[in-house]
């Protein structure tokens, strides 16, 4: 189990990394009491994904992006974000990886083709190859986002890859890395954020499969501002319609995530507030059964199944 | 001597580039995609309304691309009667997109292939983000860190902007940008649910009905963002301009030119687009014909038949394929080679003189840099290609949000059908993009996708003709051999996306 110097690292060098500026008075002393100089570099690295965990942590509100990359900024490698490319870049992660550069943190964005290795190369080695190097000398691990850490469309139902989680790669290779898993297609940028801030506030926060419970504890239904209207039987009938969505498929009471109360894009909006089911992204089913569509009419939501055999 | 450039970042995805280079000059370039996920074939016996969720994570920096042609393809399979509210907000939500993705890419993917980070050592006045980071840079550099200064630093030798006002302006814009590229995803997001991966964006509109407490935000949101392309953008590319001009006259890509218009002005699916679709080879313009499109794999990881119809298109990955070096297939348009993207689009629109305002950019600013139309392909034309369609992109969606009834309705009836089939195609930020969906007994059976930069980071095609990258990459003069800055500057330019390419 994790304790909690290693979670405070943890949190020291994925704040660091991609910066927040504003934390509470209490907090922000306490990120500065960890020595600069010892705060482990992030190394982040991208499998079979999108790059959308990426561009939503871009999108994080509170923080002054100079602040706090110049303040705390630790983020080793990003392929999005370096500087470095090519052979410069390929030198920069073997240095940590072979344990030369010192400690650091690994980041893993995406999926892994466990039954193709050829499907995700970086450099001429196939991507697993760096993360069975890299768990001989990480700190531990983070999974961002769902296919990370439940393997996510990559592998979905179906695929040619035999795509897999960081977690099912590491069990597969007999490894038990510190990993946690931070779900979500895309992961929102304040379950990575604010994870860190209550493991420096209060210390390690209680996990629930793996995954911070401050965030995932509750179901999206429970949670919902159309509870009332599901009490009320105020069922949306077709999309596009106000009222409680259930009826057309959302998956809100199948998934674990508190976007009803954190909503996304700066508080912007979320899904259900545009009308739109929760097609339950932070699901480790997340779309892994093809007869199980995201949209479902009235009367198939009744009965629970899709129309398989129409 | 052979030279393998990646992996190349600063990109979406897993490139490299296998390089001969003889005498500092590249002879020879192969553009490999190194990473495969198969949505085509997952796809296969799914619900058809999963597509334009499920197809938006084939890349996550410009999703509603892909949702948006998802939605057109099945909008042409089902026979949607589009309400144009729901076209409209499509609208929005794409052309939002397009803002955020130019920002991003030409500050983020590009700025530092020409600006001088160091400079930022020498500032002397007192901004505070920017004396932050000069403290910041000289406490890394004079550390023992192994690697100081990462992300910005180790960097690729060669010459840098010299001039310390242009690098210090850019060097806050890069800062600023940050913050600007929220403020147009808190705008699509309105209507899009979220962004990333936005769940409001349907066939036939969108979920999220419009009010004037939406519309306000959206037009705030956006003259925010239409004022820093104004003011900081356009001046920057232009500053970058001045300070390397021969790159108007490197990375020329040699087959024609391919857009399929973006931002049809009405619902109807023939509707005119605020950039014009077209086919420009030579000198010659042509309607878009989606059947003259084949994509061959001789070079690809695939057993499958090469030089199939986008509609017949097929997927068995053969990662060991002997002679295959790329996991992209080769689409070609009647048997030739096409460039996508900003160049394309801006070129195809203003030979055809479509819509007055490219025409007056164009002609503006070639002006202004003492250049041809003929020089907007190149590593400096597509970056102005971009800016140009983000000022007319802006403009659009204010007018846009002036048409929006806000008692009309926003989504289209459904009743779908049990067999249909269609094409949906559209502008993507990195150029022409287009899904085909076949339905049958109401699931999929076919989906196909020829993206972007499918067809920019081709490989060769059956014939081996190169790919636009690759042809662009060929005759280009490199300082370093081992390293190619100027590879890196022509590759970027191109903005490429290989989550896109290979999906």
């Amino acid at each position: 189990m994790i304790n909690r110097r290693e979670f405070l690292k943890l949190a020291a060098c994925l704040s660091a990394s991609f910066g927040l500026s504003n934390f509470p008075t209490i907090v922000s002393a306490a990120l500065k009491k960890i020595d600069y100089k010892t705060v482990p570099r992030l190394i982040y690295l991208q499998g079979q994904s999108c790059t959308g965990c990426s561009i939503s942590l871009l999108q994080a509100e509170s923080p002054n992006a100079v602040s706090m990359i110049t303040q705390y900024s630790k983020l080793c490698f990003h392929a999005d974000l370096s500087a470095t490319s090519g052979k410069q870049a390929l030198n920069l992660i073997e240095e940590y990886i072979s344990g030369r550069a010192g400690e650091y943190f690994l980041a893993v964005e995406g999926a892994i083709p466990w039954g193709m290795p050829e499907a995700c190369v970086l450099g001429d080695k196939p991507f697993g190859d760096y993360l069975t190097a890299a768990a001989k000398t990480m700190s531990g691990a983070v999974a961002i986002g769902t296919c990370a850490s439940h393997g996510g469309i990559p592998a979905a139902e179906g695929n040619l890859t035999d795509a897999v989680s960081l977690k099912e790669f590491y069990k597969r290779k007999n490894i038990n890395p510190l990993l946690i898993d931070i779900p979500g297609c895309p992961v929102h940028p304040d379950w990575v954020w604010k994870t860190i801030i209550h493991l420096v506030q209060v210390g390690l926060p209680e996990l629930t499969n793996g995954q911070p419970k401050l965030f995932f504890d509750r179901k999206v239904h429970e949670q919902c501002p159309r509870y009332h209207d599901f009490q009320q039987e105020m069922f949306a009938q077709k999309l596009g319609d106000k009222g409680c969505l259930f009826k057309l498929g959302c998956l809100g009471p199948d998934t674990y995530a508190d976007c009803p109360t954190r909503w996304w894009n700066g508080g912007q909006t979320w899904c259900v507030d545009a009308n739109a089911p929760c097609i339950g992204c932070a699901s480790p089913l997340f779309a892994s059964k093809k007869k199980f569509p995201f949209y479902r009419s009235f009367e198939q939501a009744a009965l629970g199944i899709s129309e398989d055999n129409k | 001597m052979k030279v393998d450039i990646g992996p190349v970042t600063r990109l979406e995805g897993h490139l490299s580039i296998h390089t001969t280079v003889e005498n500092n000059v590249i002879t020879e370039a192969k553009c490999v995609g190194e990473m495969f996920r198969g949505f085509e074939f997952f796809l296969r016996g799914r619900d058809p309304l999963d597509a334009q969720q499920i197809t938006q994570r084939i890349c996550g920096v410009c999703p509603y691309a892909h949702a948006i042609a998802s939605s057109y393809a099945q909008e042409n399979a089902y026979k949607l009667n589009v309400p144009p509210n729901g076209r409209i907000l499509h609208n929005l939500i794409q052309g939002a997109n397009h803002l955020y993705d130019y920002l991003l890419h030409f500050y983020q993917l590009s700025a530092l292939d020409f600006v001088d980070v160091t400079a930022i050592l020498k500032y002397k006045g007192s901004d505070s983000d920017l004396t932050t980071l000069r403290d910041w840079v000289k406490a890394e550099v004079s550390s023992k860190a192994s690697f100081p200064a990462a992300p910005f630093l180790p960097r690729l030798s060669g010459q840098y902007i010299s001039d310390a006002d242009i690098n210090i302006g850019a060097l806050k814009h890069y800062i600023e940008s940050l913050e600007i590229q929220k403020k147009a995803n808190k705008a699509s997001a309105i209507f899009g649910g979220k962004f990333p991966h936005a769940t409001a964006i349907f066939p036939g509109g969108c979920t999220q009905n419009p009010t004037i407490d939406h519309i306000s935000s959206y037009r705030s949101l956006i003259l925010e963002v239409r004022d820093f392309i104004h003011k900081k953008y356009i001046p920057d590319i232009l500053a970058v301009a001045g300070g390397f001009p021969e790159y108007w006259n490197i990375g020329q890509s040699k087959g024609g030119f391919l857009s399929f218009g973006l931002l049809p002005i009405g619902p109807e699916p023939d509707s005119k687009r605020l950039f014009a679709p077209g086919v420009l080879s030579g000198d010659k313009i042509a309607h878009v014909d989606f059947d003259a499109i084949r994509e061959d794999v001789k070079y690809s990881r695939y057993s499958s038949p090469s030089g199939l119809k986008v509609k017949d298109g097929d997927l068995t990955p053969s990662s060991q394929k002997a002679g295959a070096y790329s996991w992209v297939k080769a689409p070609r348009y009647l048997g030739k080679m096409m460039e996508v993207g900003p160049a394309a689009r801006i070129l195809v629109d203003y030979l055809q003189n479509n819509n007055p305002q490219v025409k007056q950019l164009v002609d503006k600013f070639a002006g202004v840099a003492g250049i041809k139309a003929g020089n907007l392909n190149s590593v400096l034309g597509r970056h102005l290609c971009r800016a140009i369609t983000a000022v007319v992109v802006a403009d659009f969606l204010l007018d846009e949000t002036e048409r929006i009834d806000i008692e009309g309705p926003y989504m289209a009836q459904y009743d779908l059908p049990k067999s249909s089939e269609g094409f949906g195609a559209t502008e993507a930020s990195r150029g022409a993009l287009l899904h085909y969906i076949r339905v049958k007994d109401y699931k999929i059976e076919k989906y196909e996708c020829v993206v972007p930069t499918t067809w920019n980071c081709s490989p060769r095609d059956d014939n081996d003709q190169p790919g636009a990258l690759e042809s662009a990459l060929v005759g280009t003069k490199v300082e370093n051999p081992e390293e190619q800055i100027e590879s890196n500057r022509i590759v970027h330019s191109f903005d490429p996306c290989l989550g896109c390419a290979v999906h």
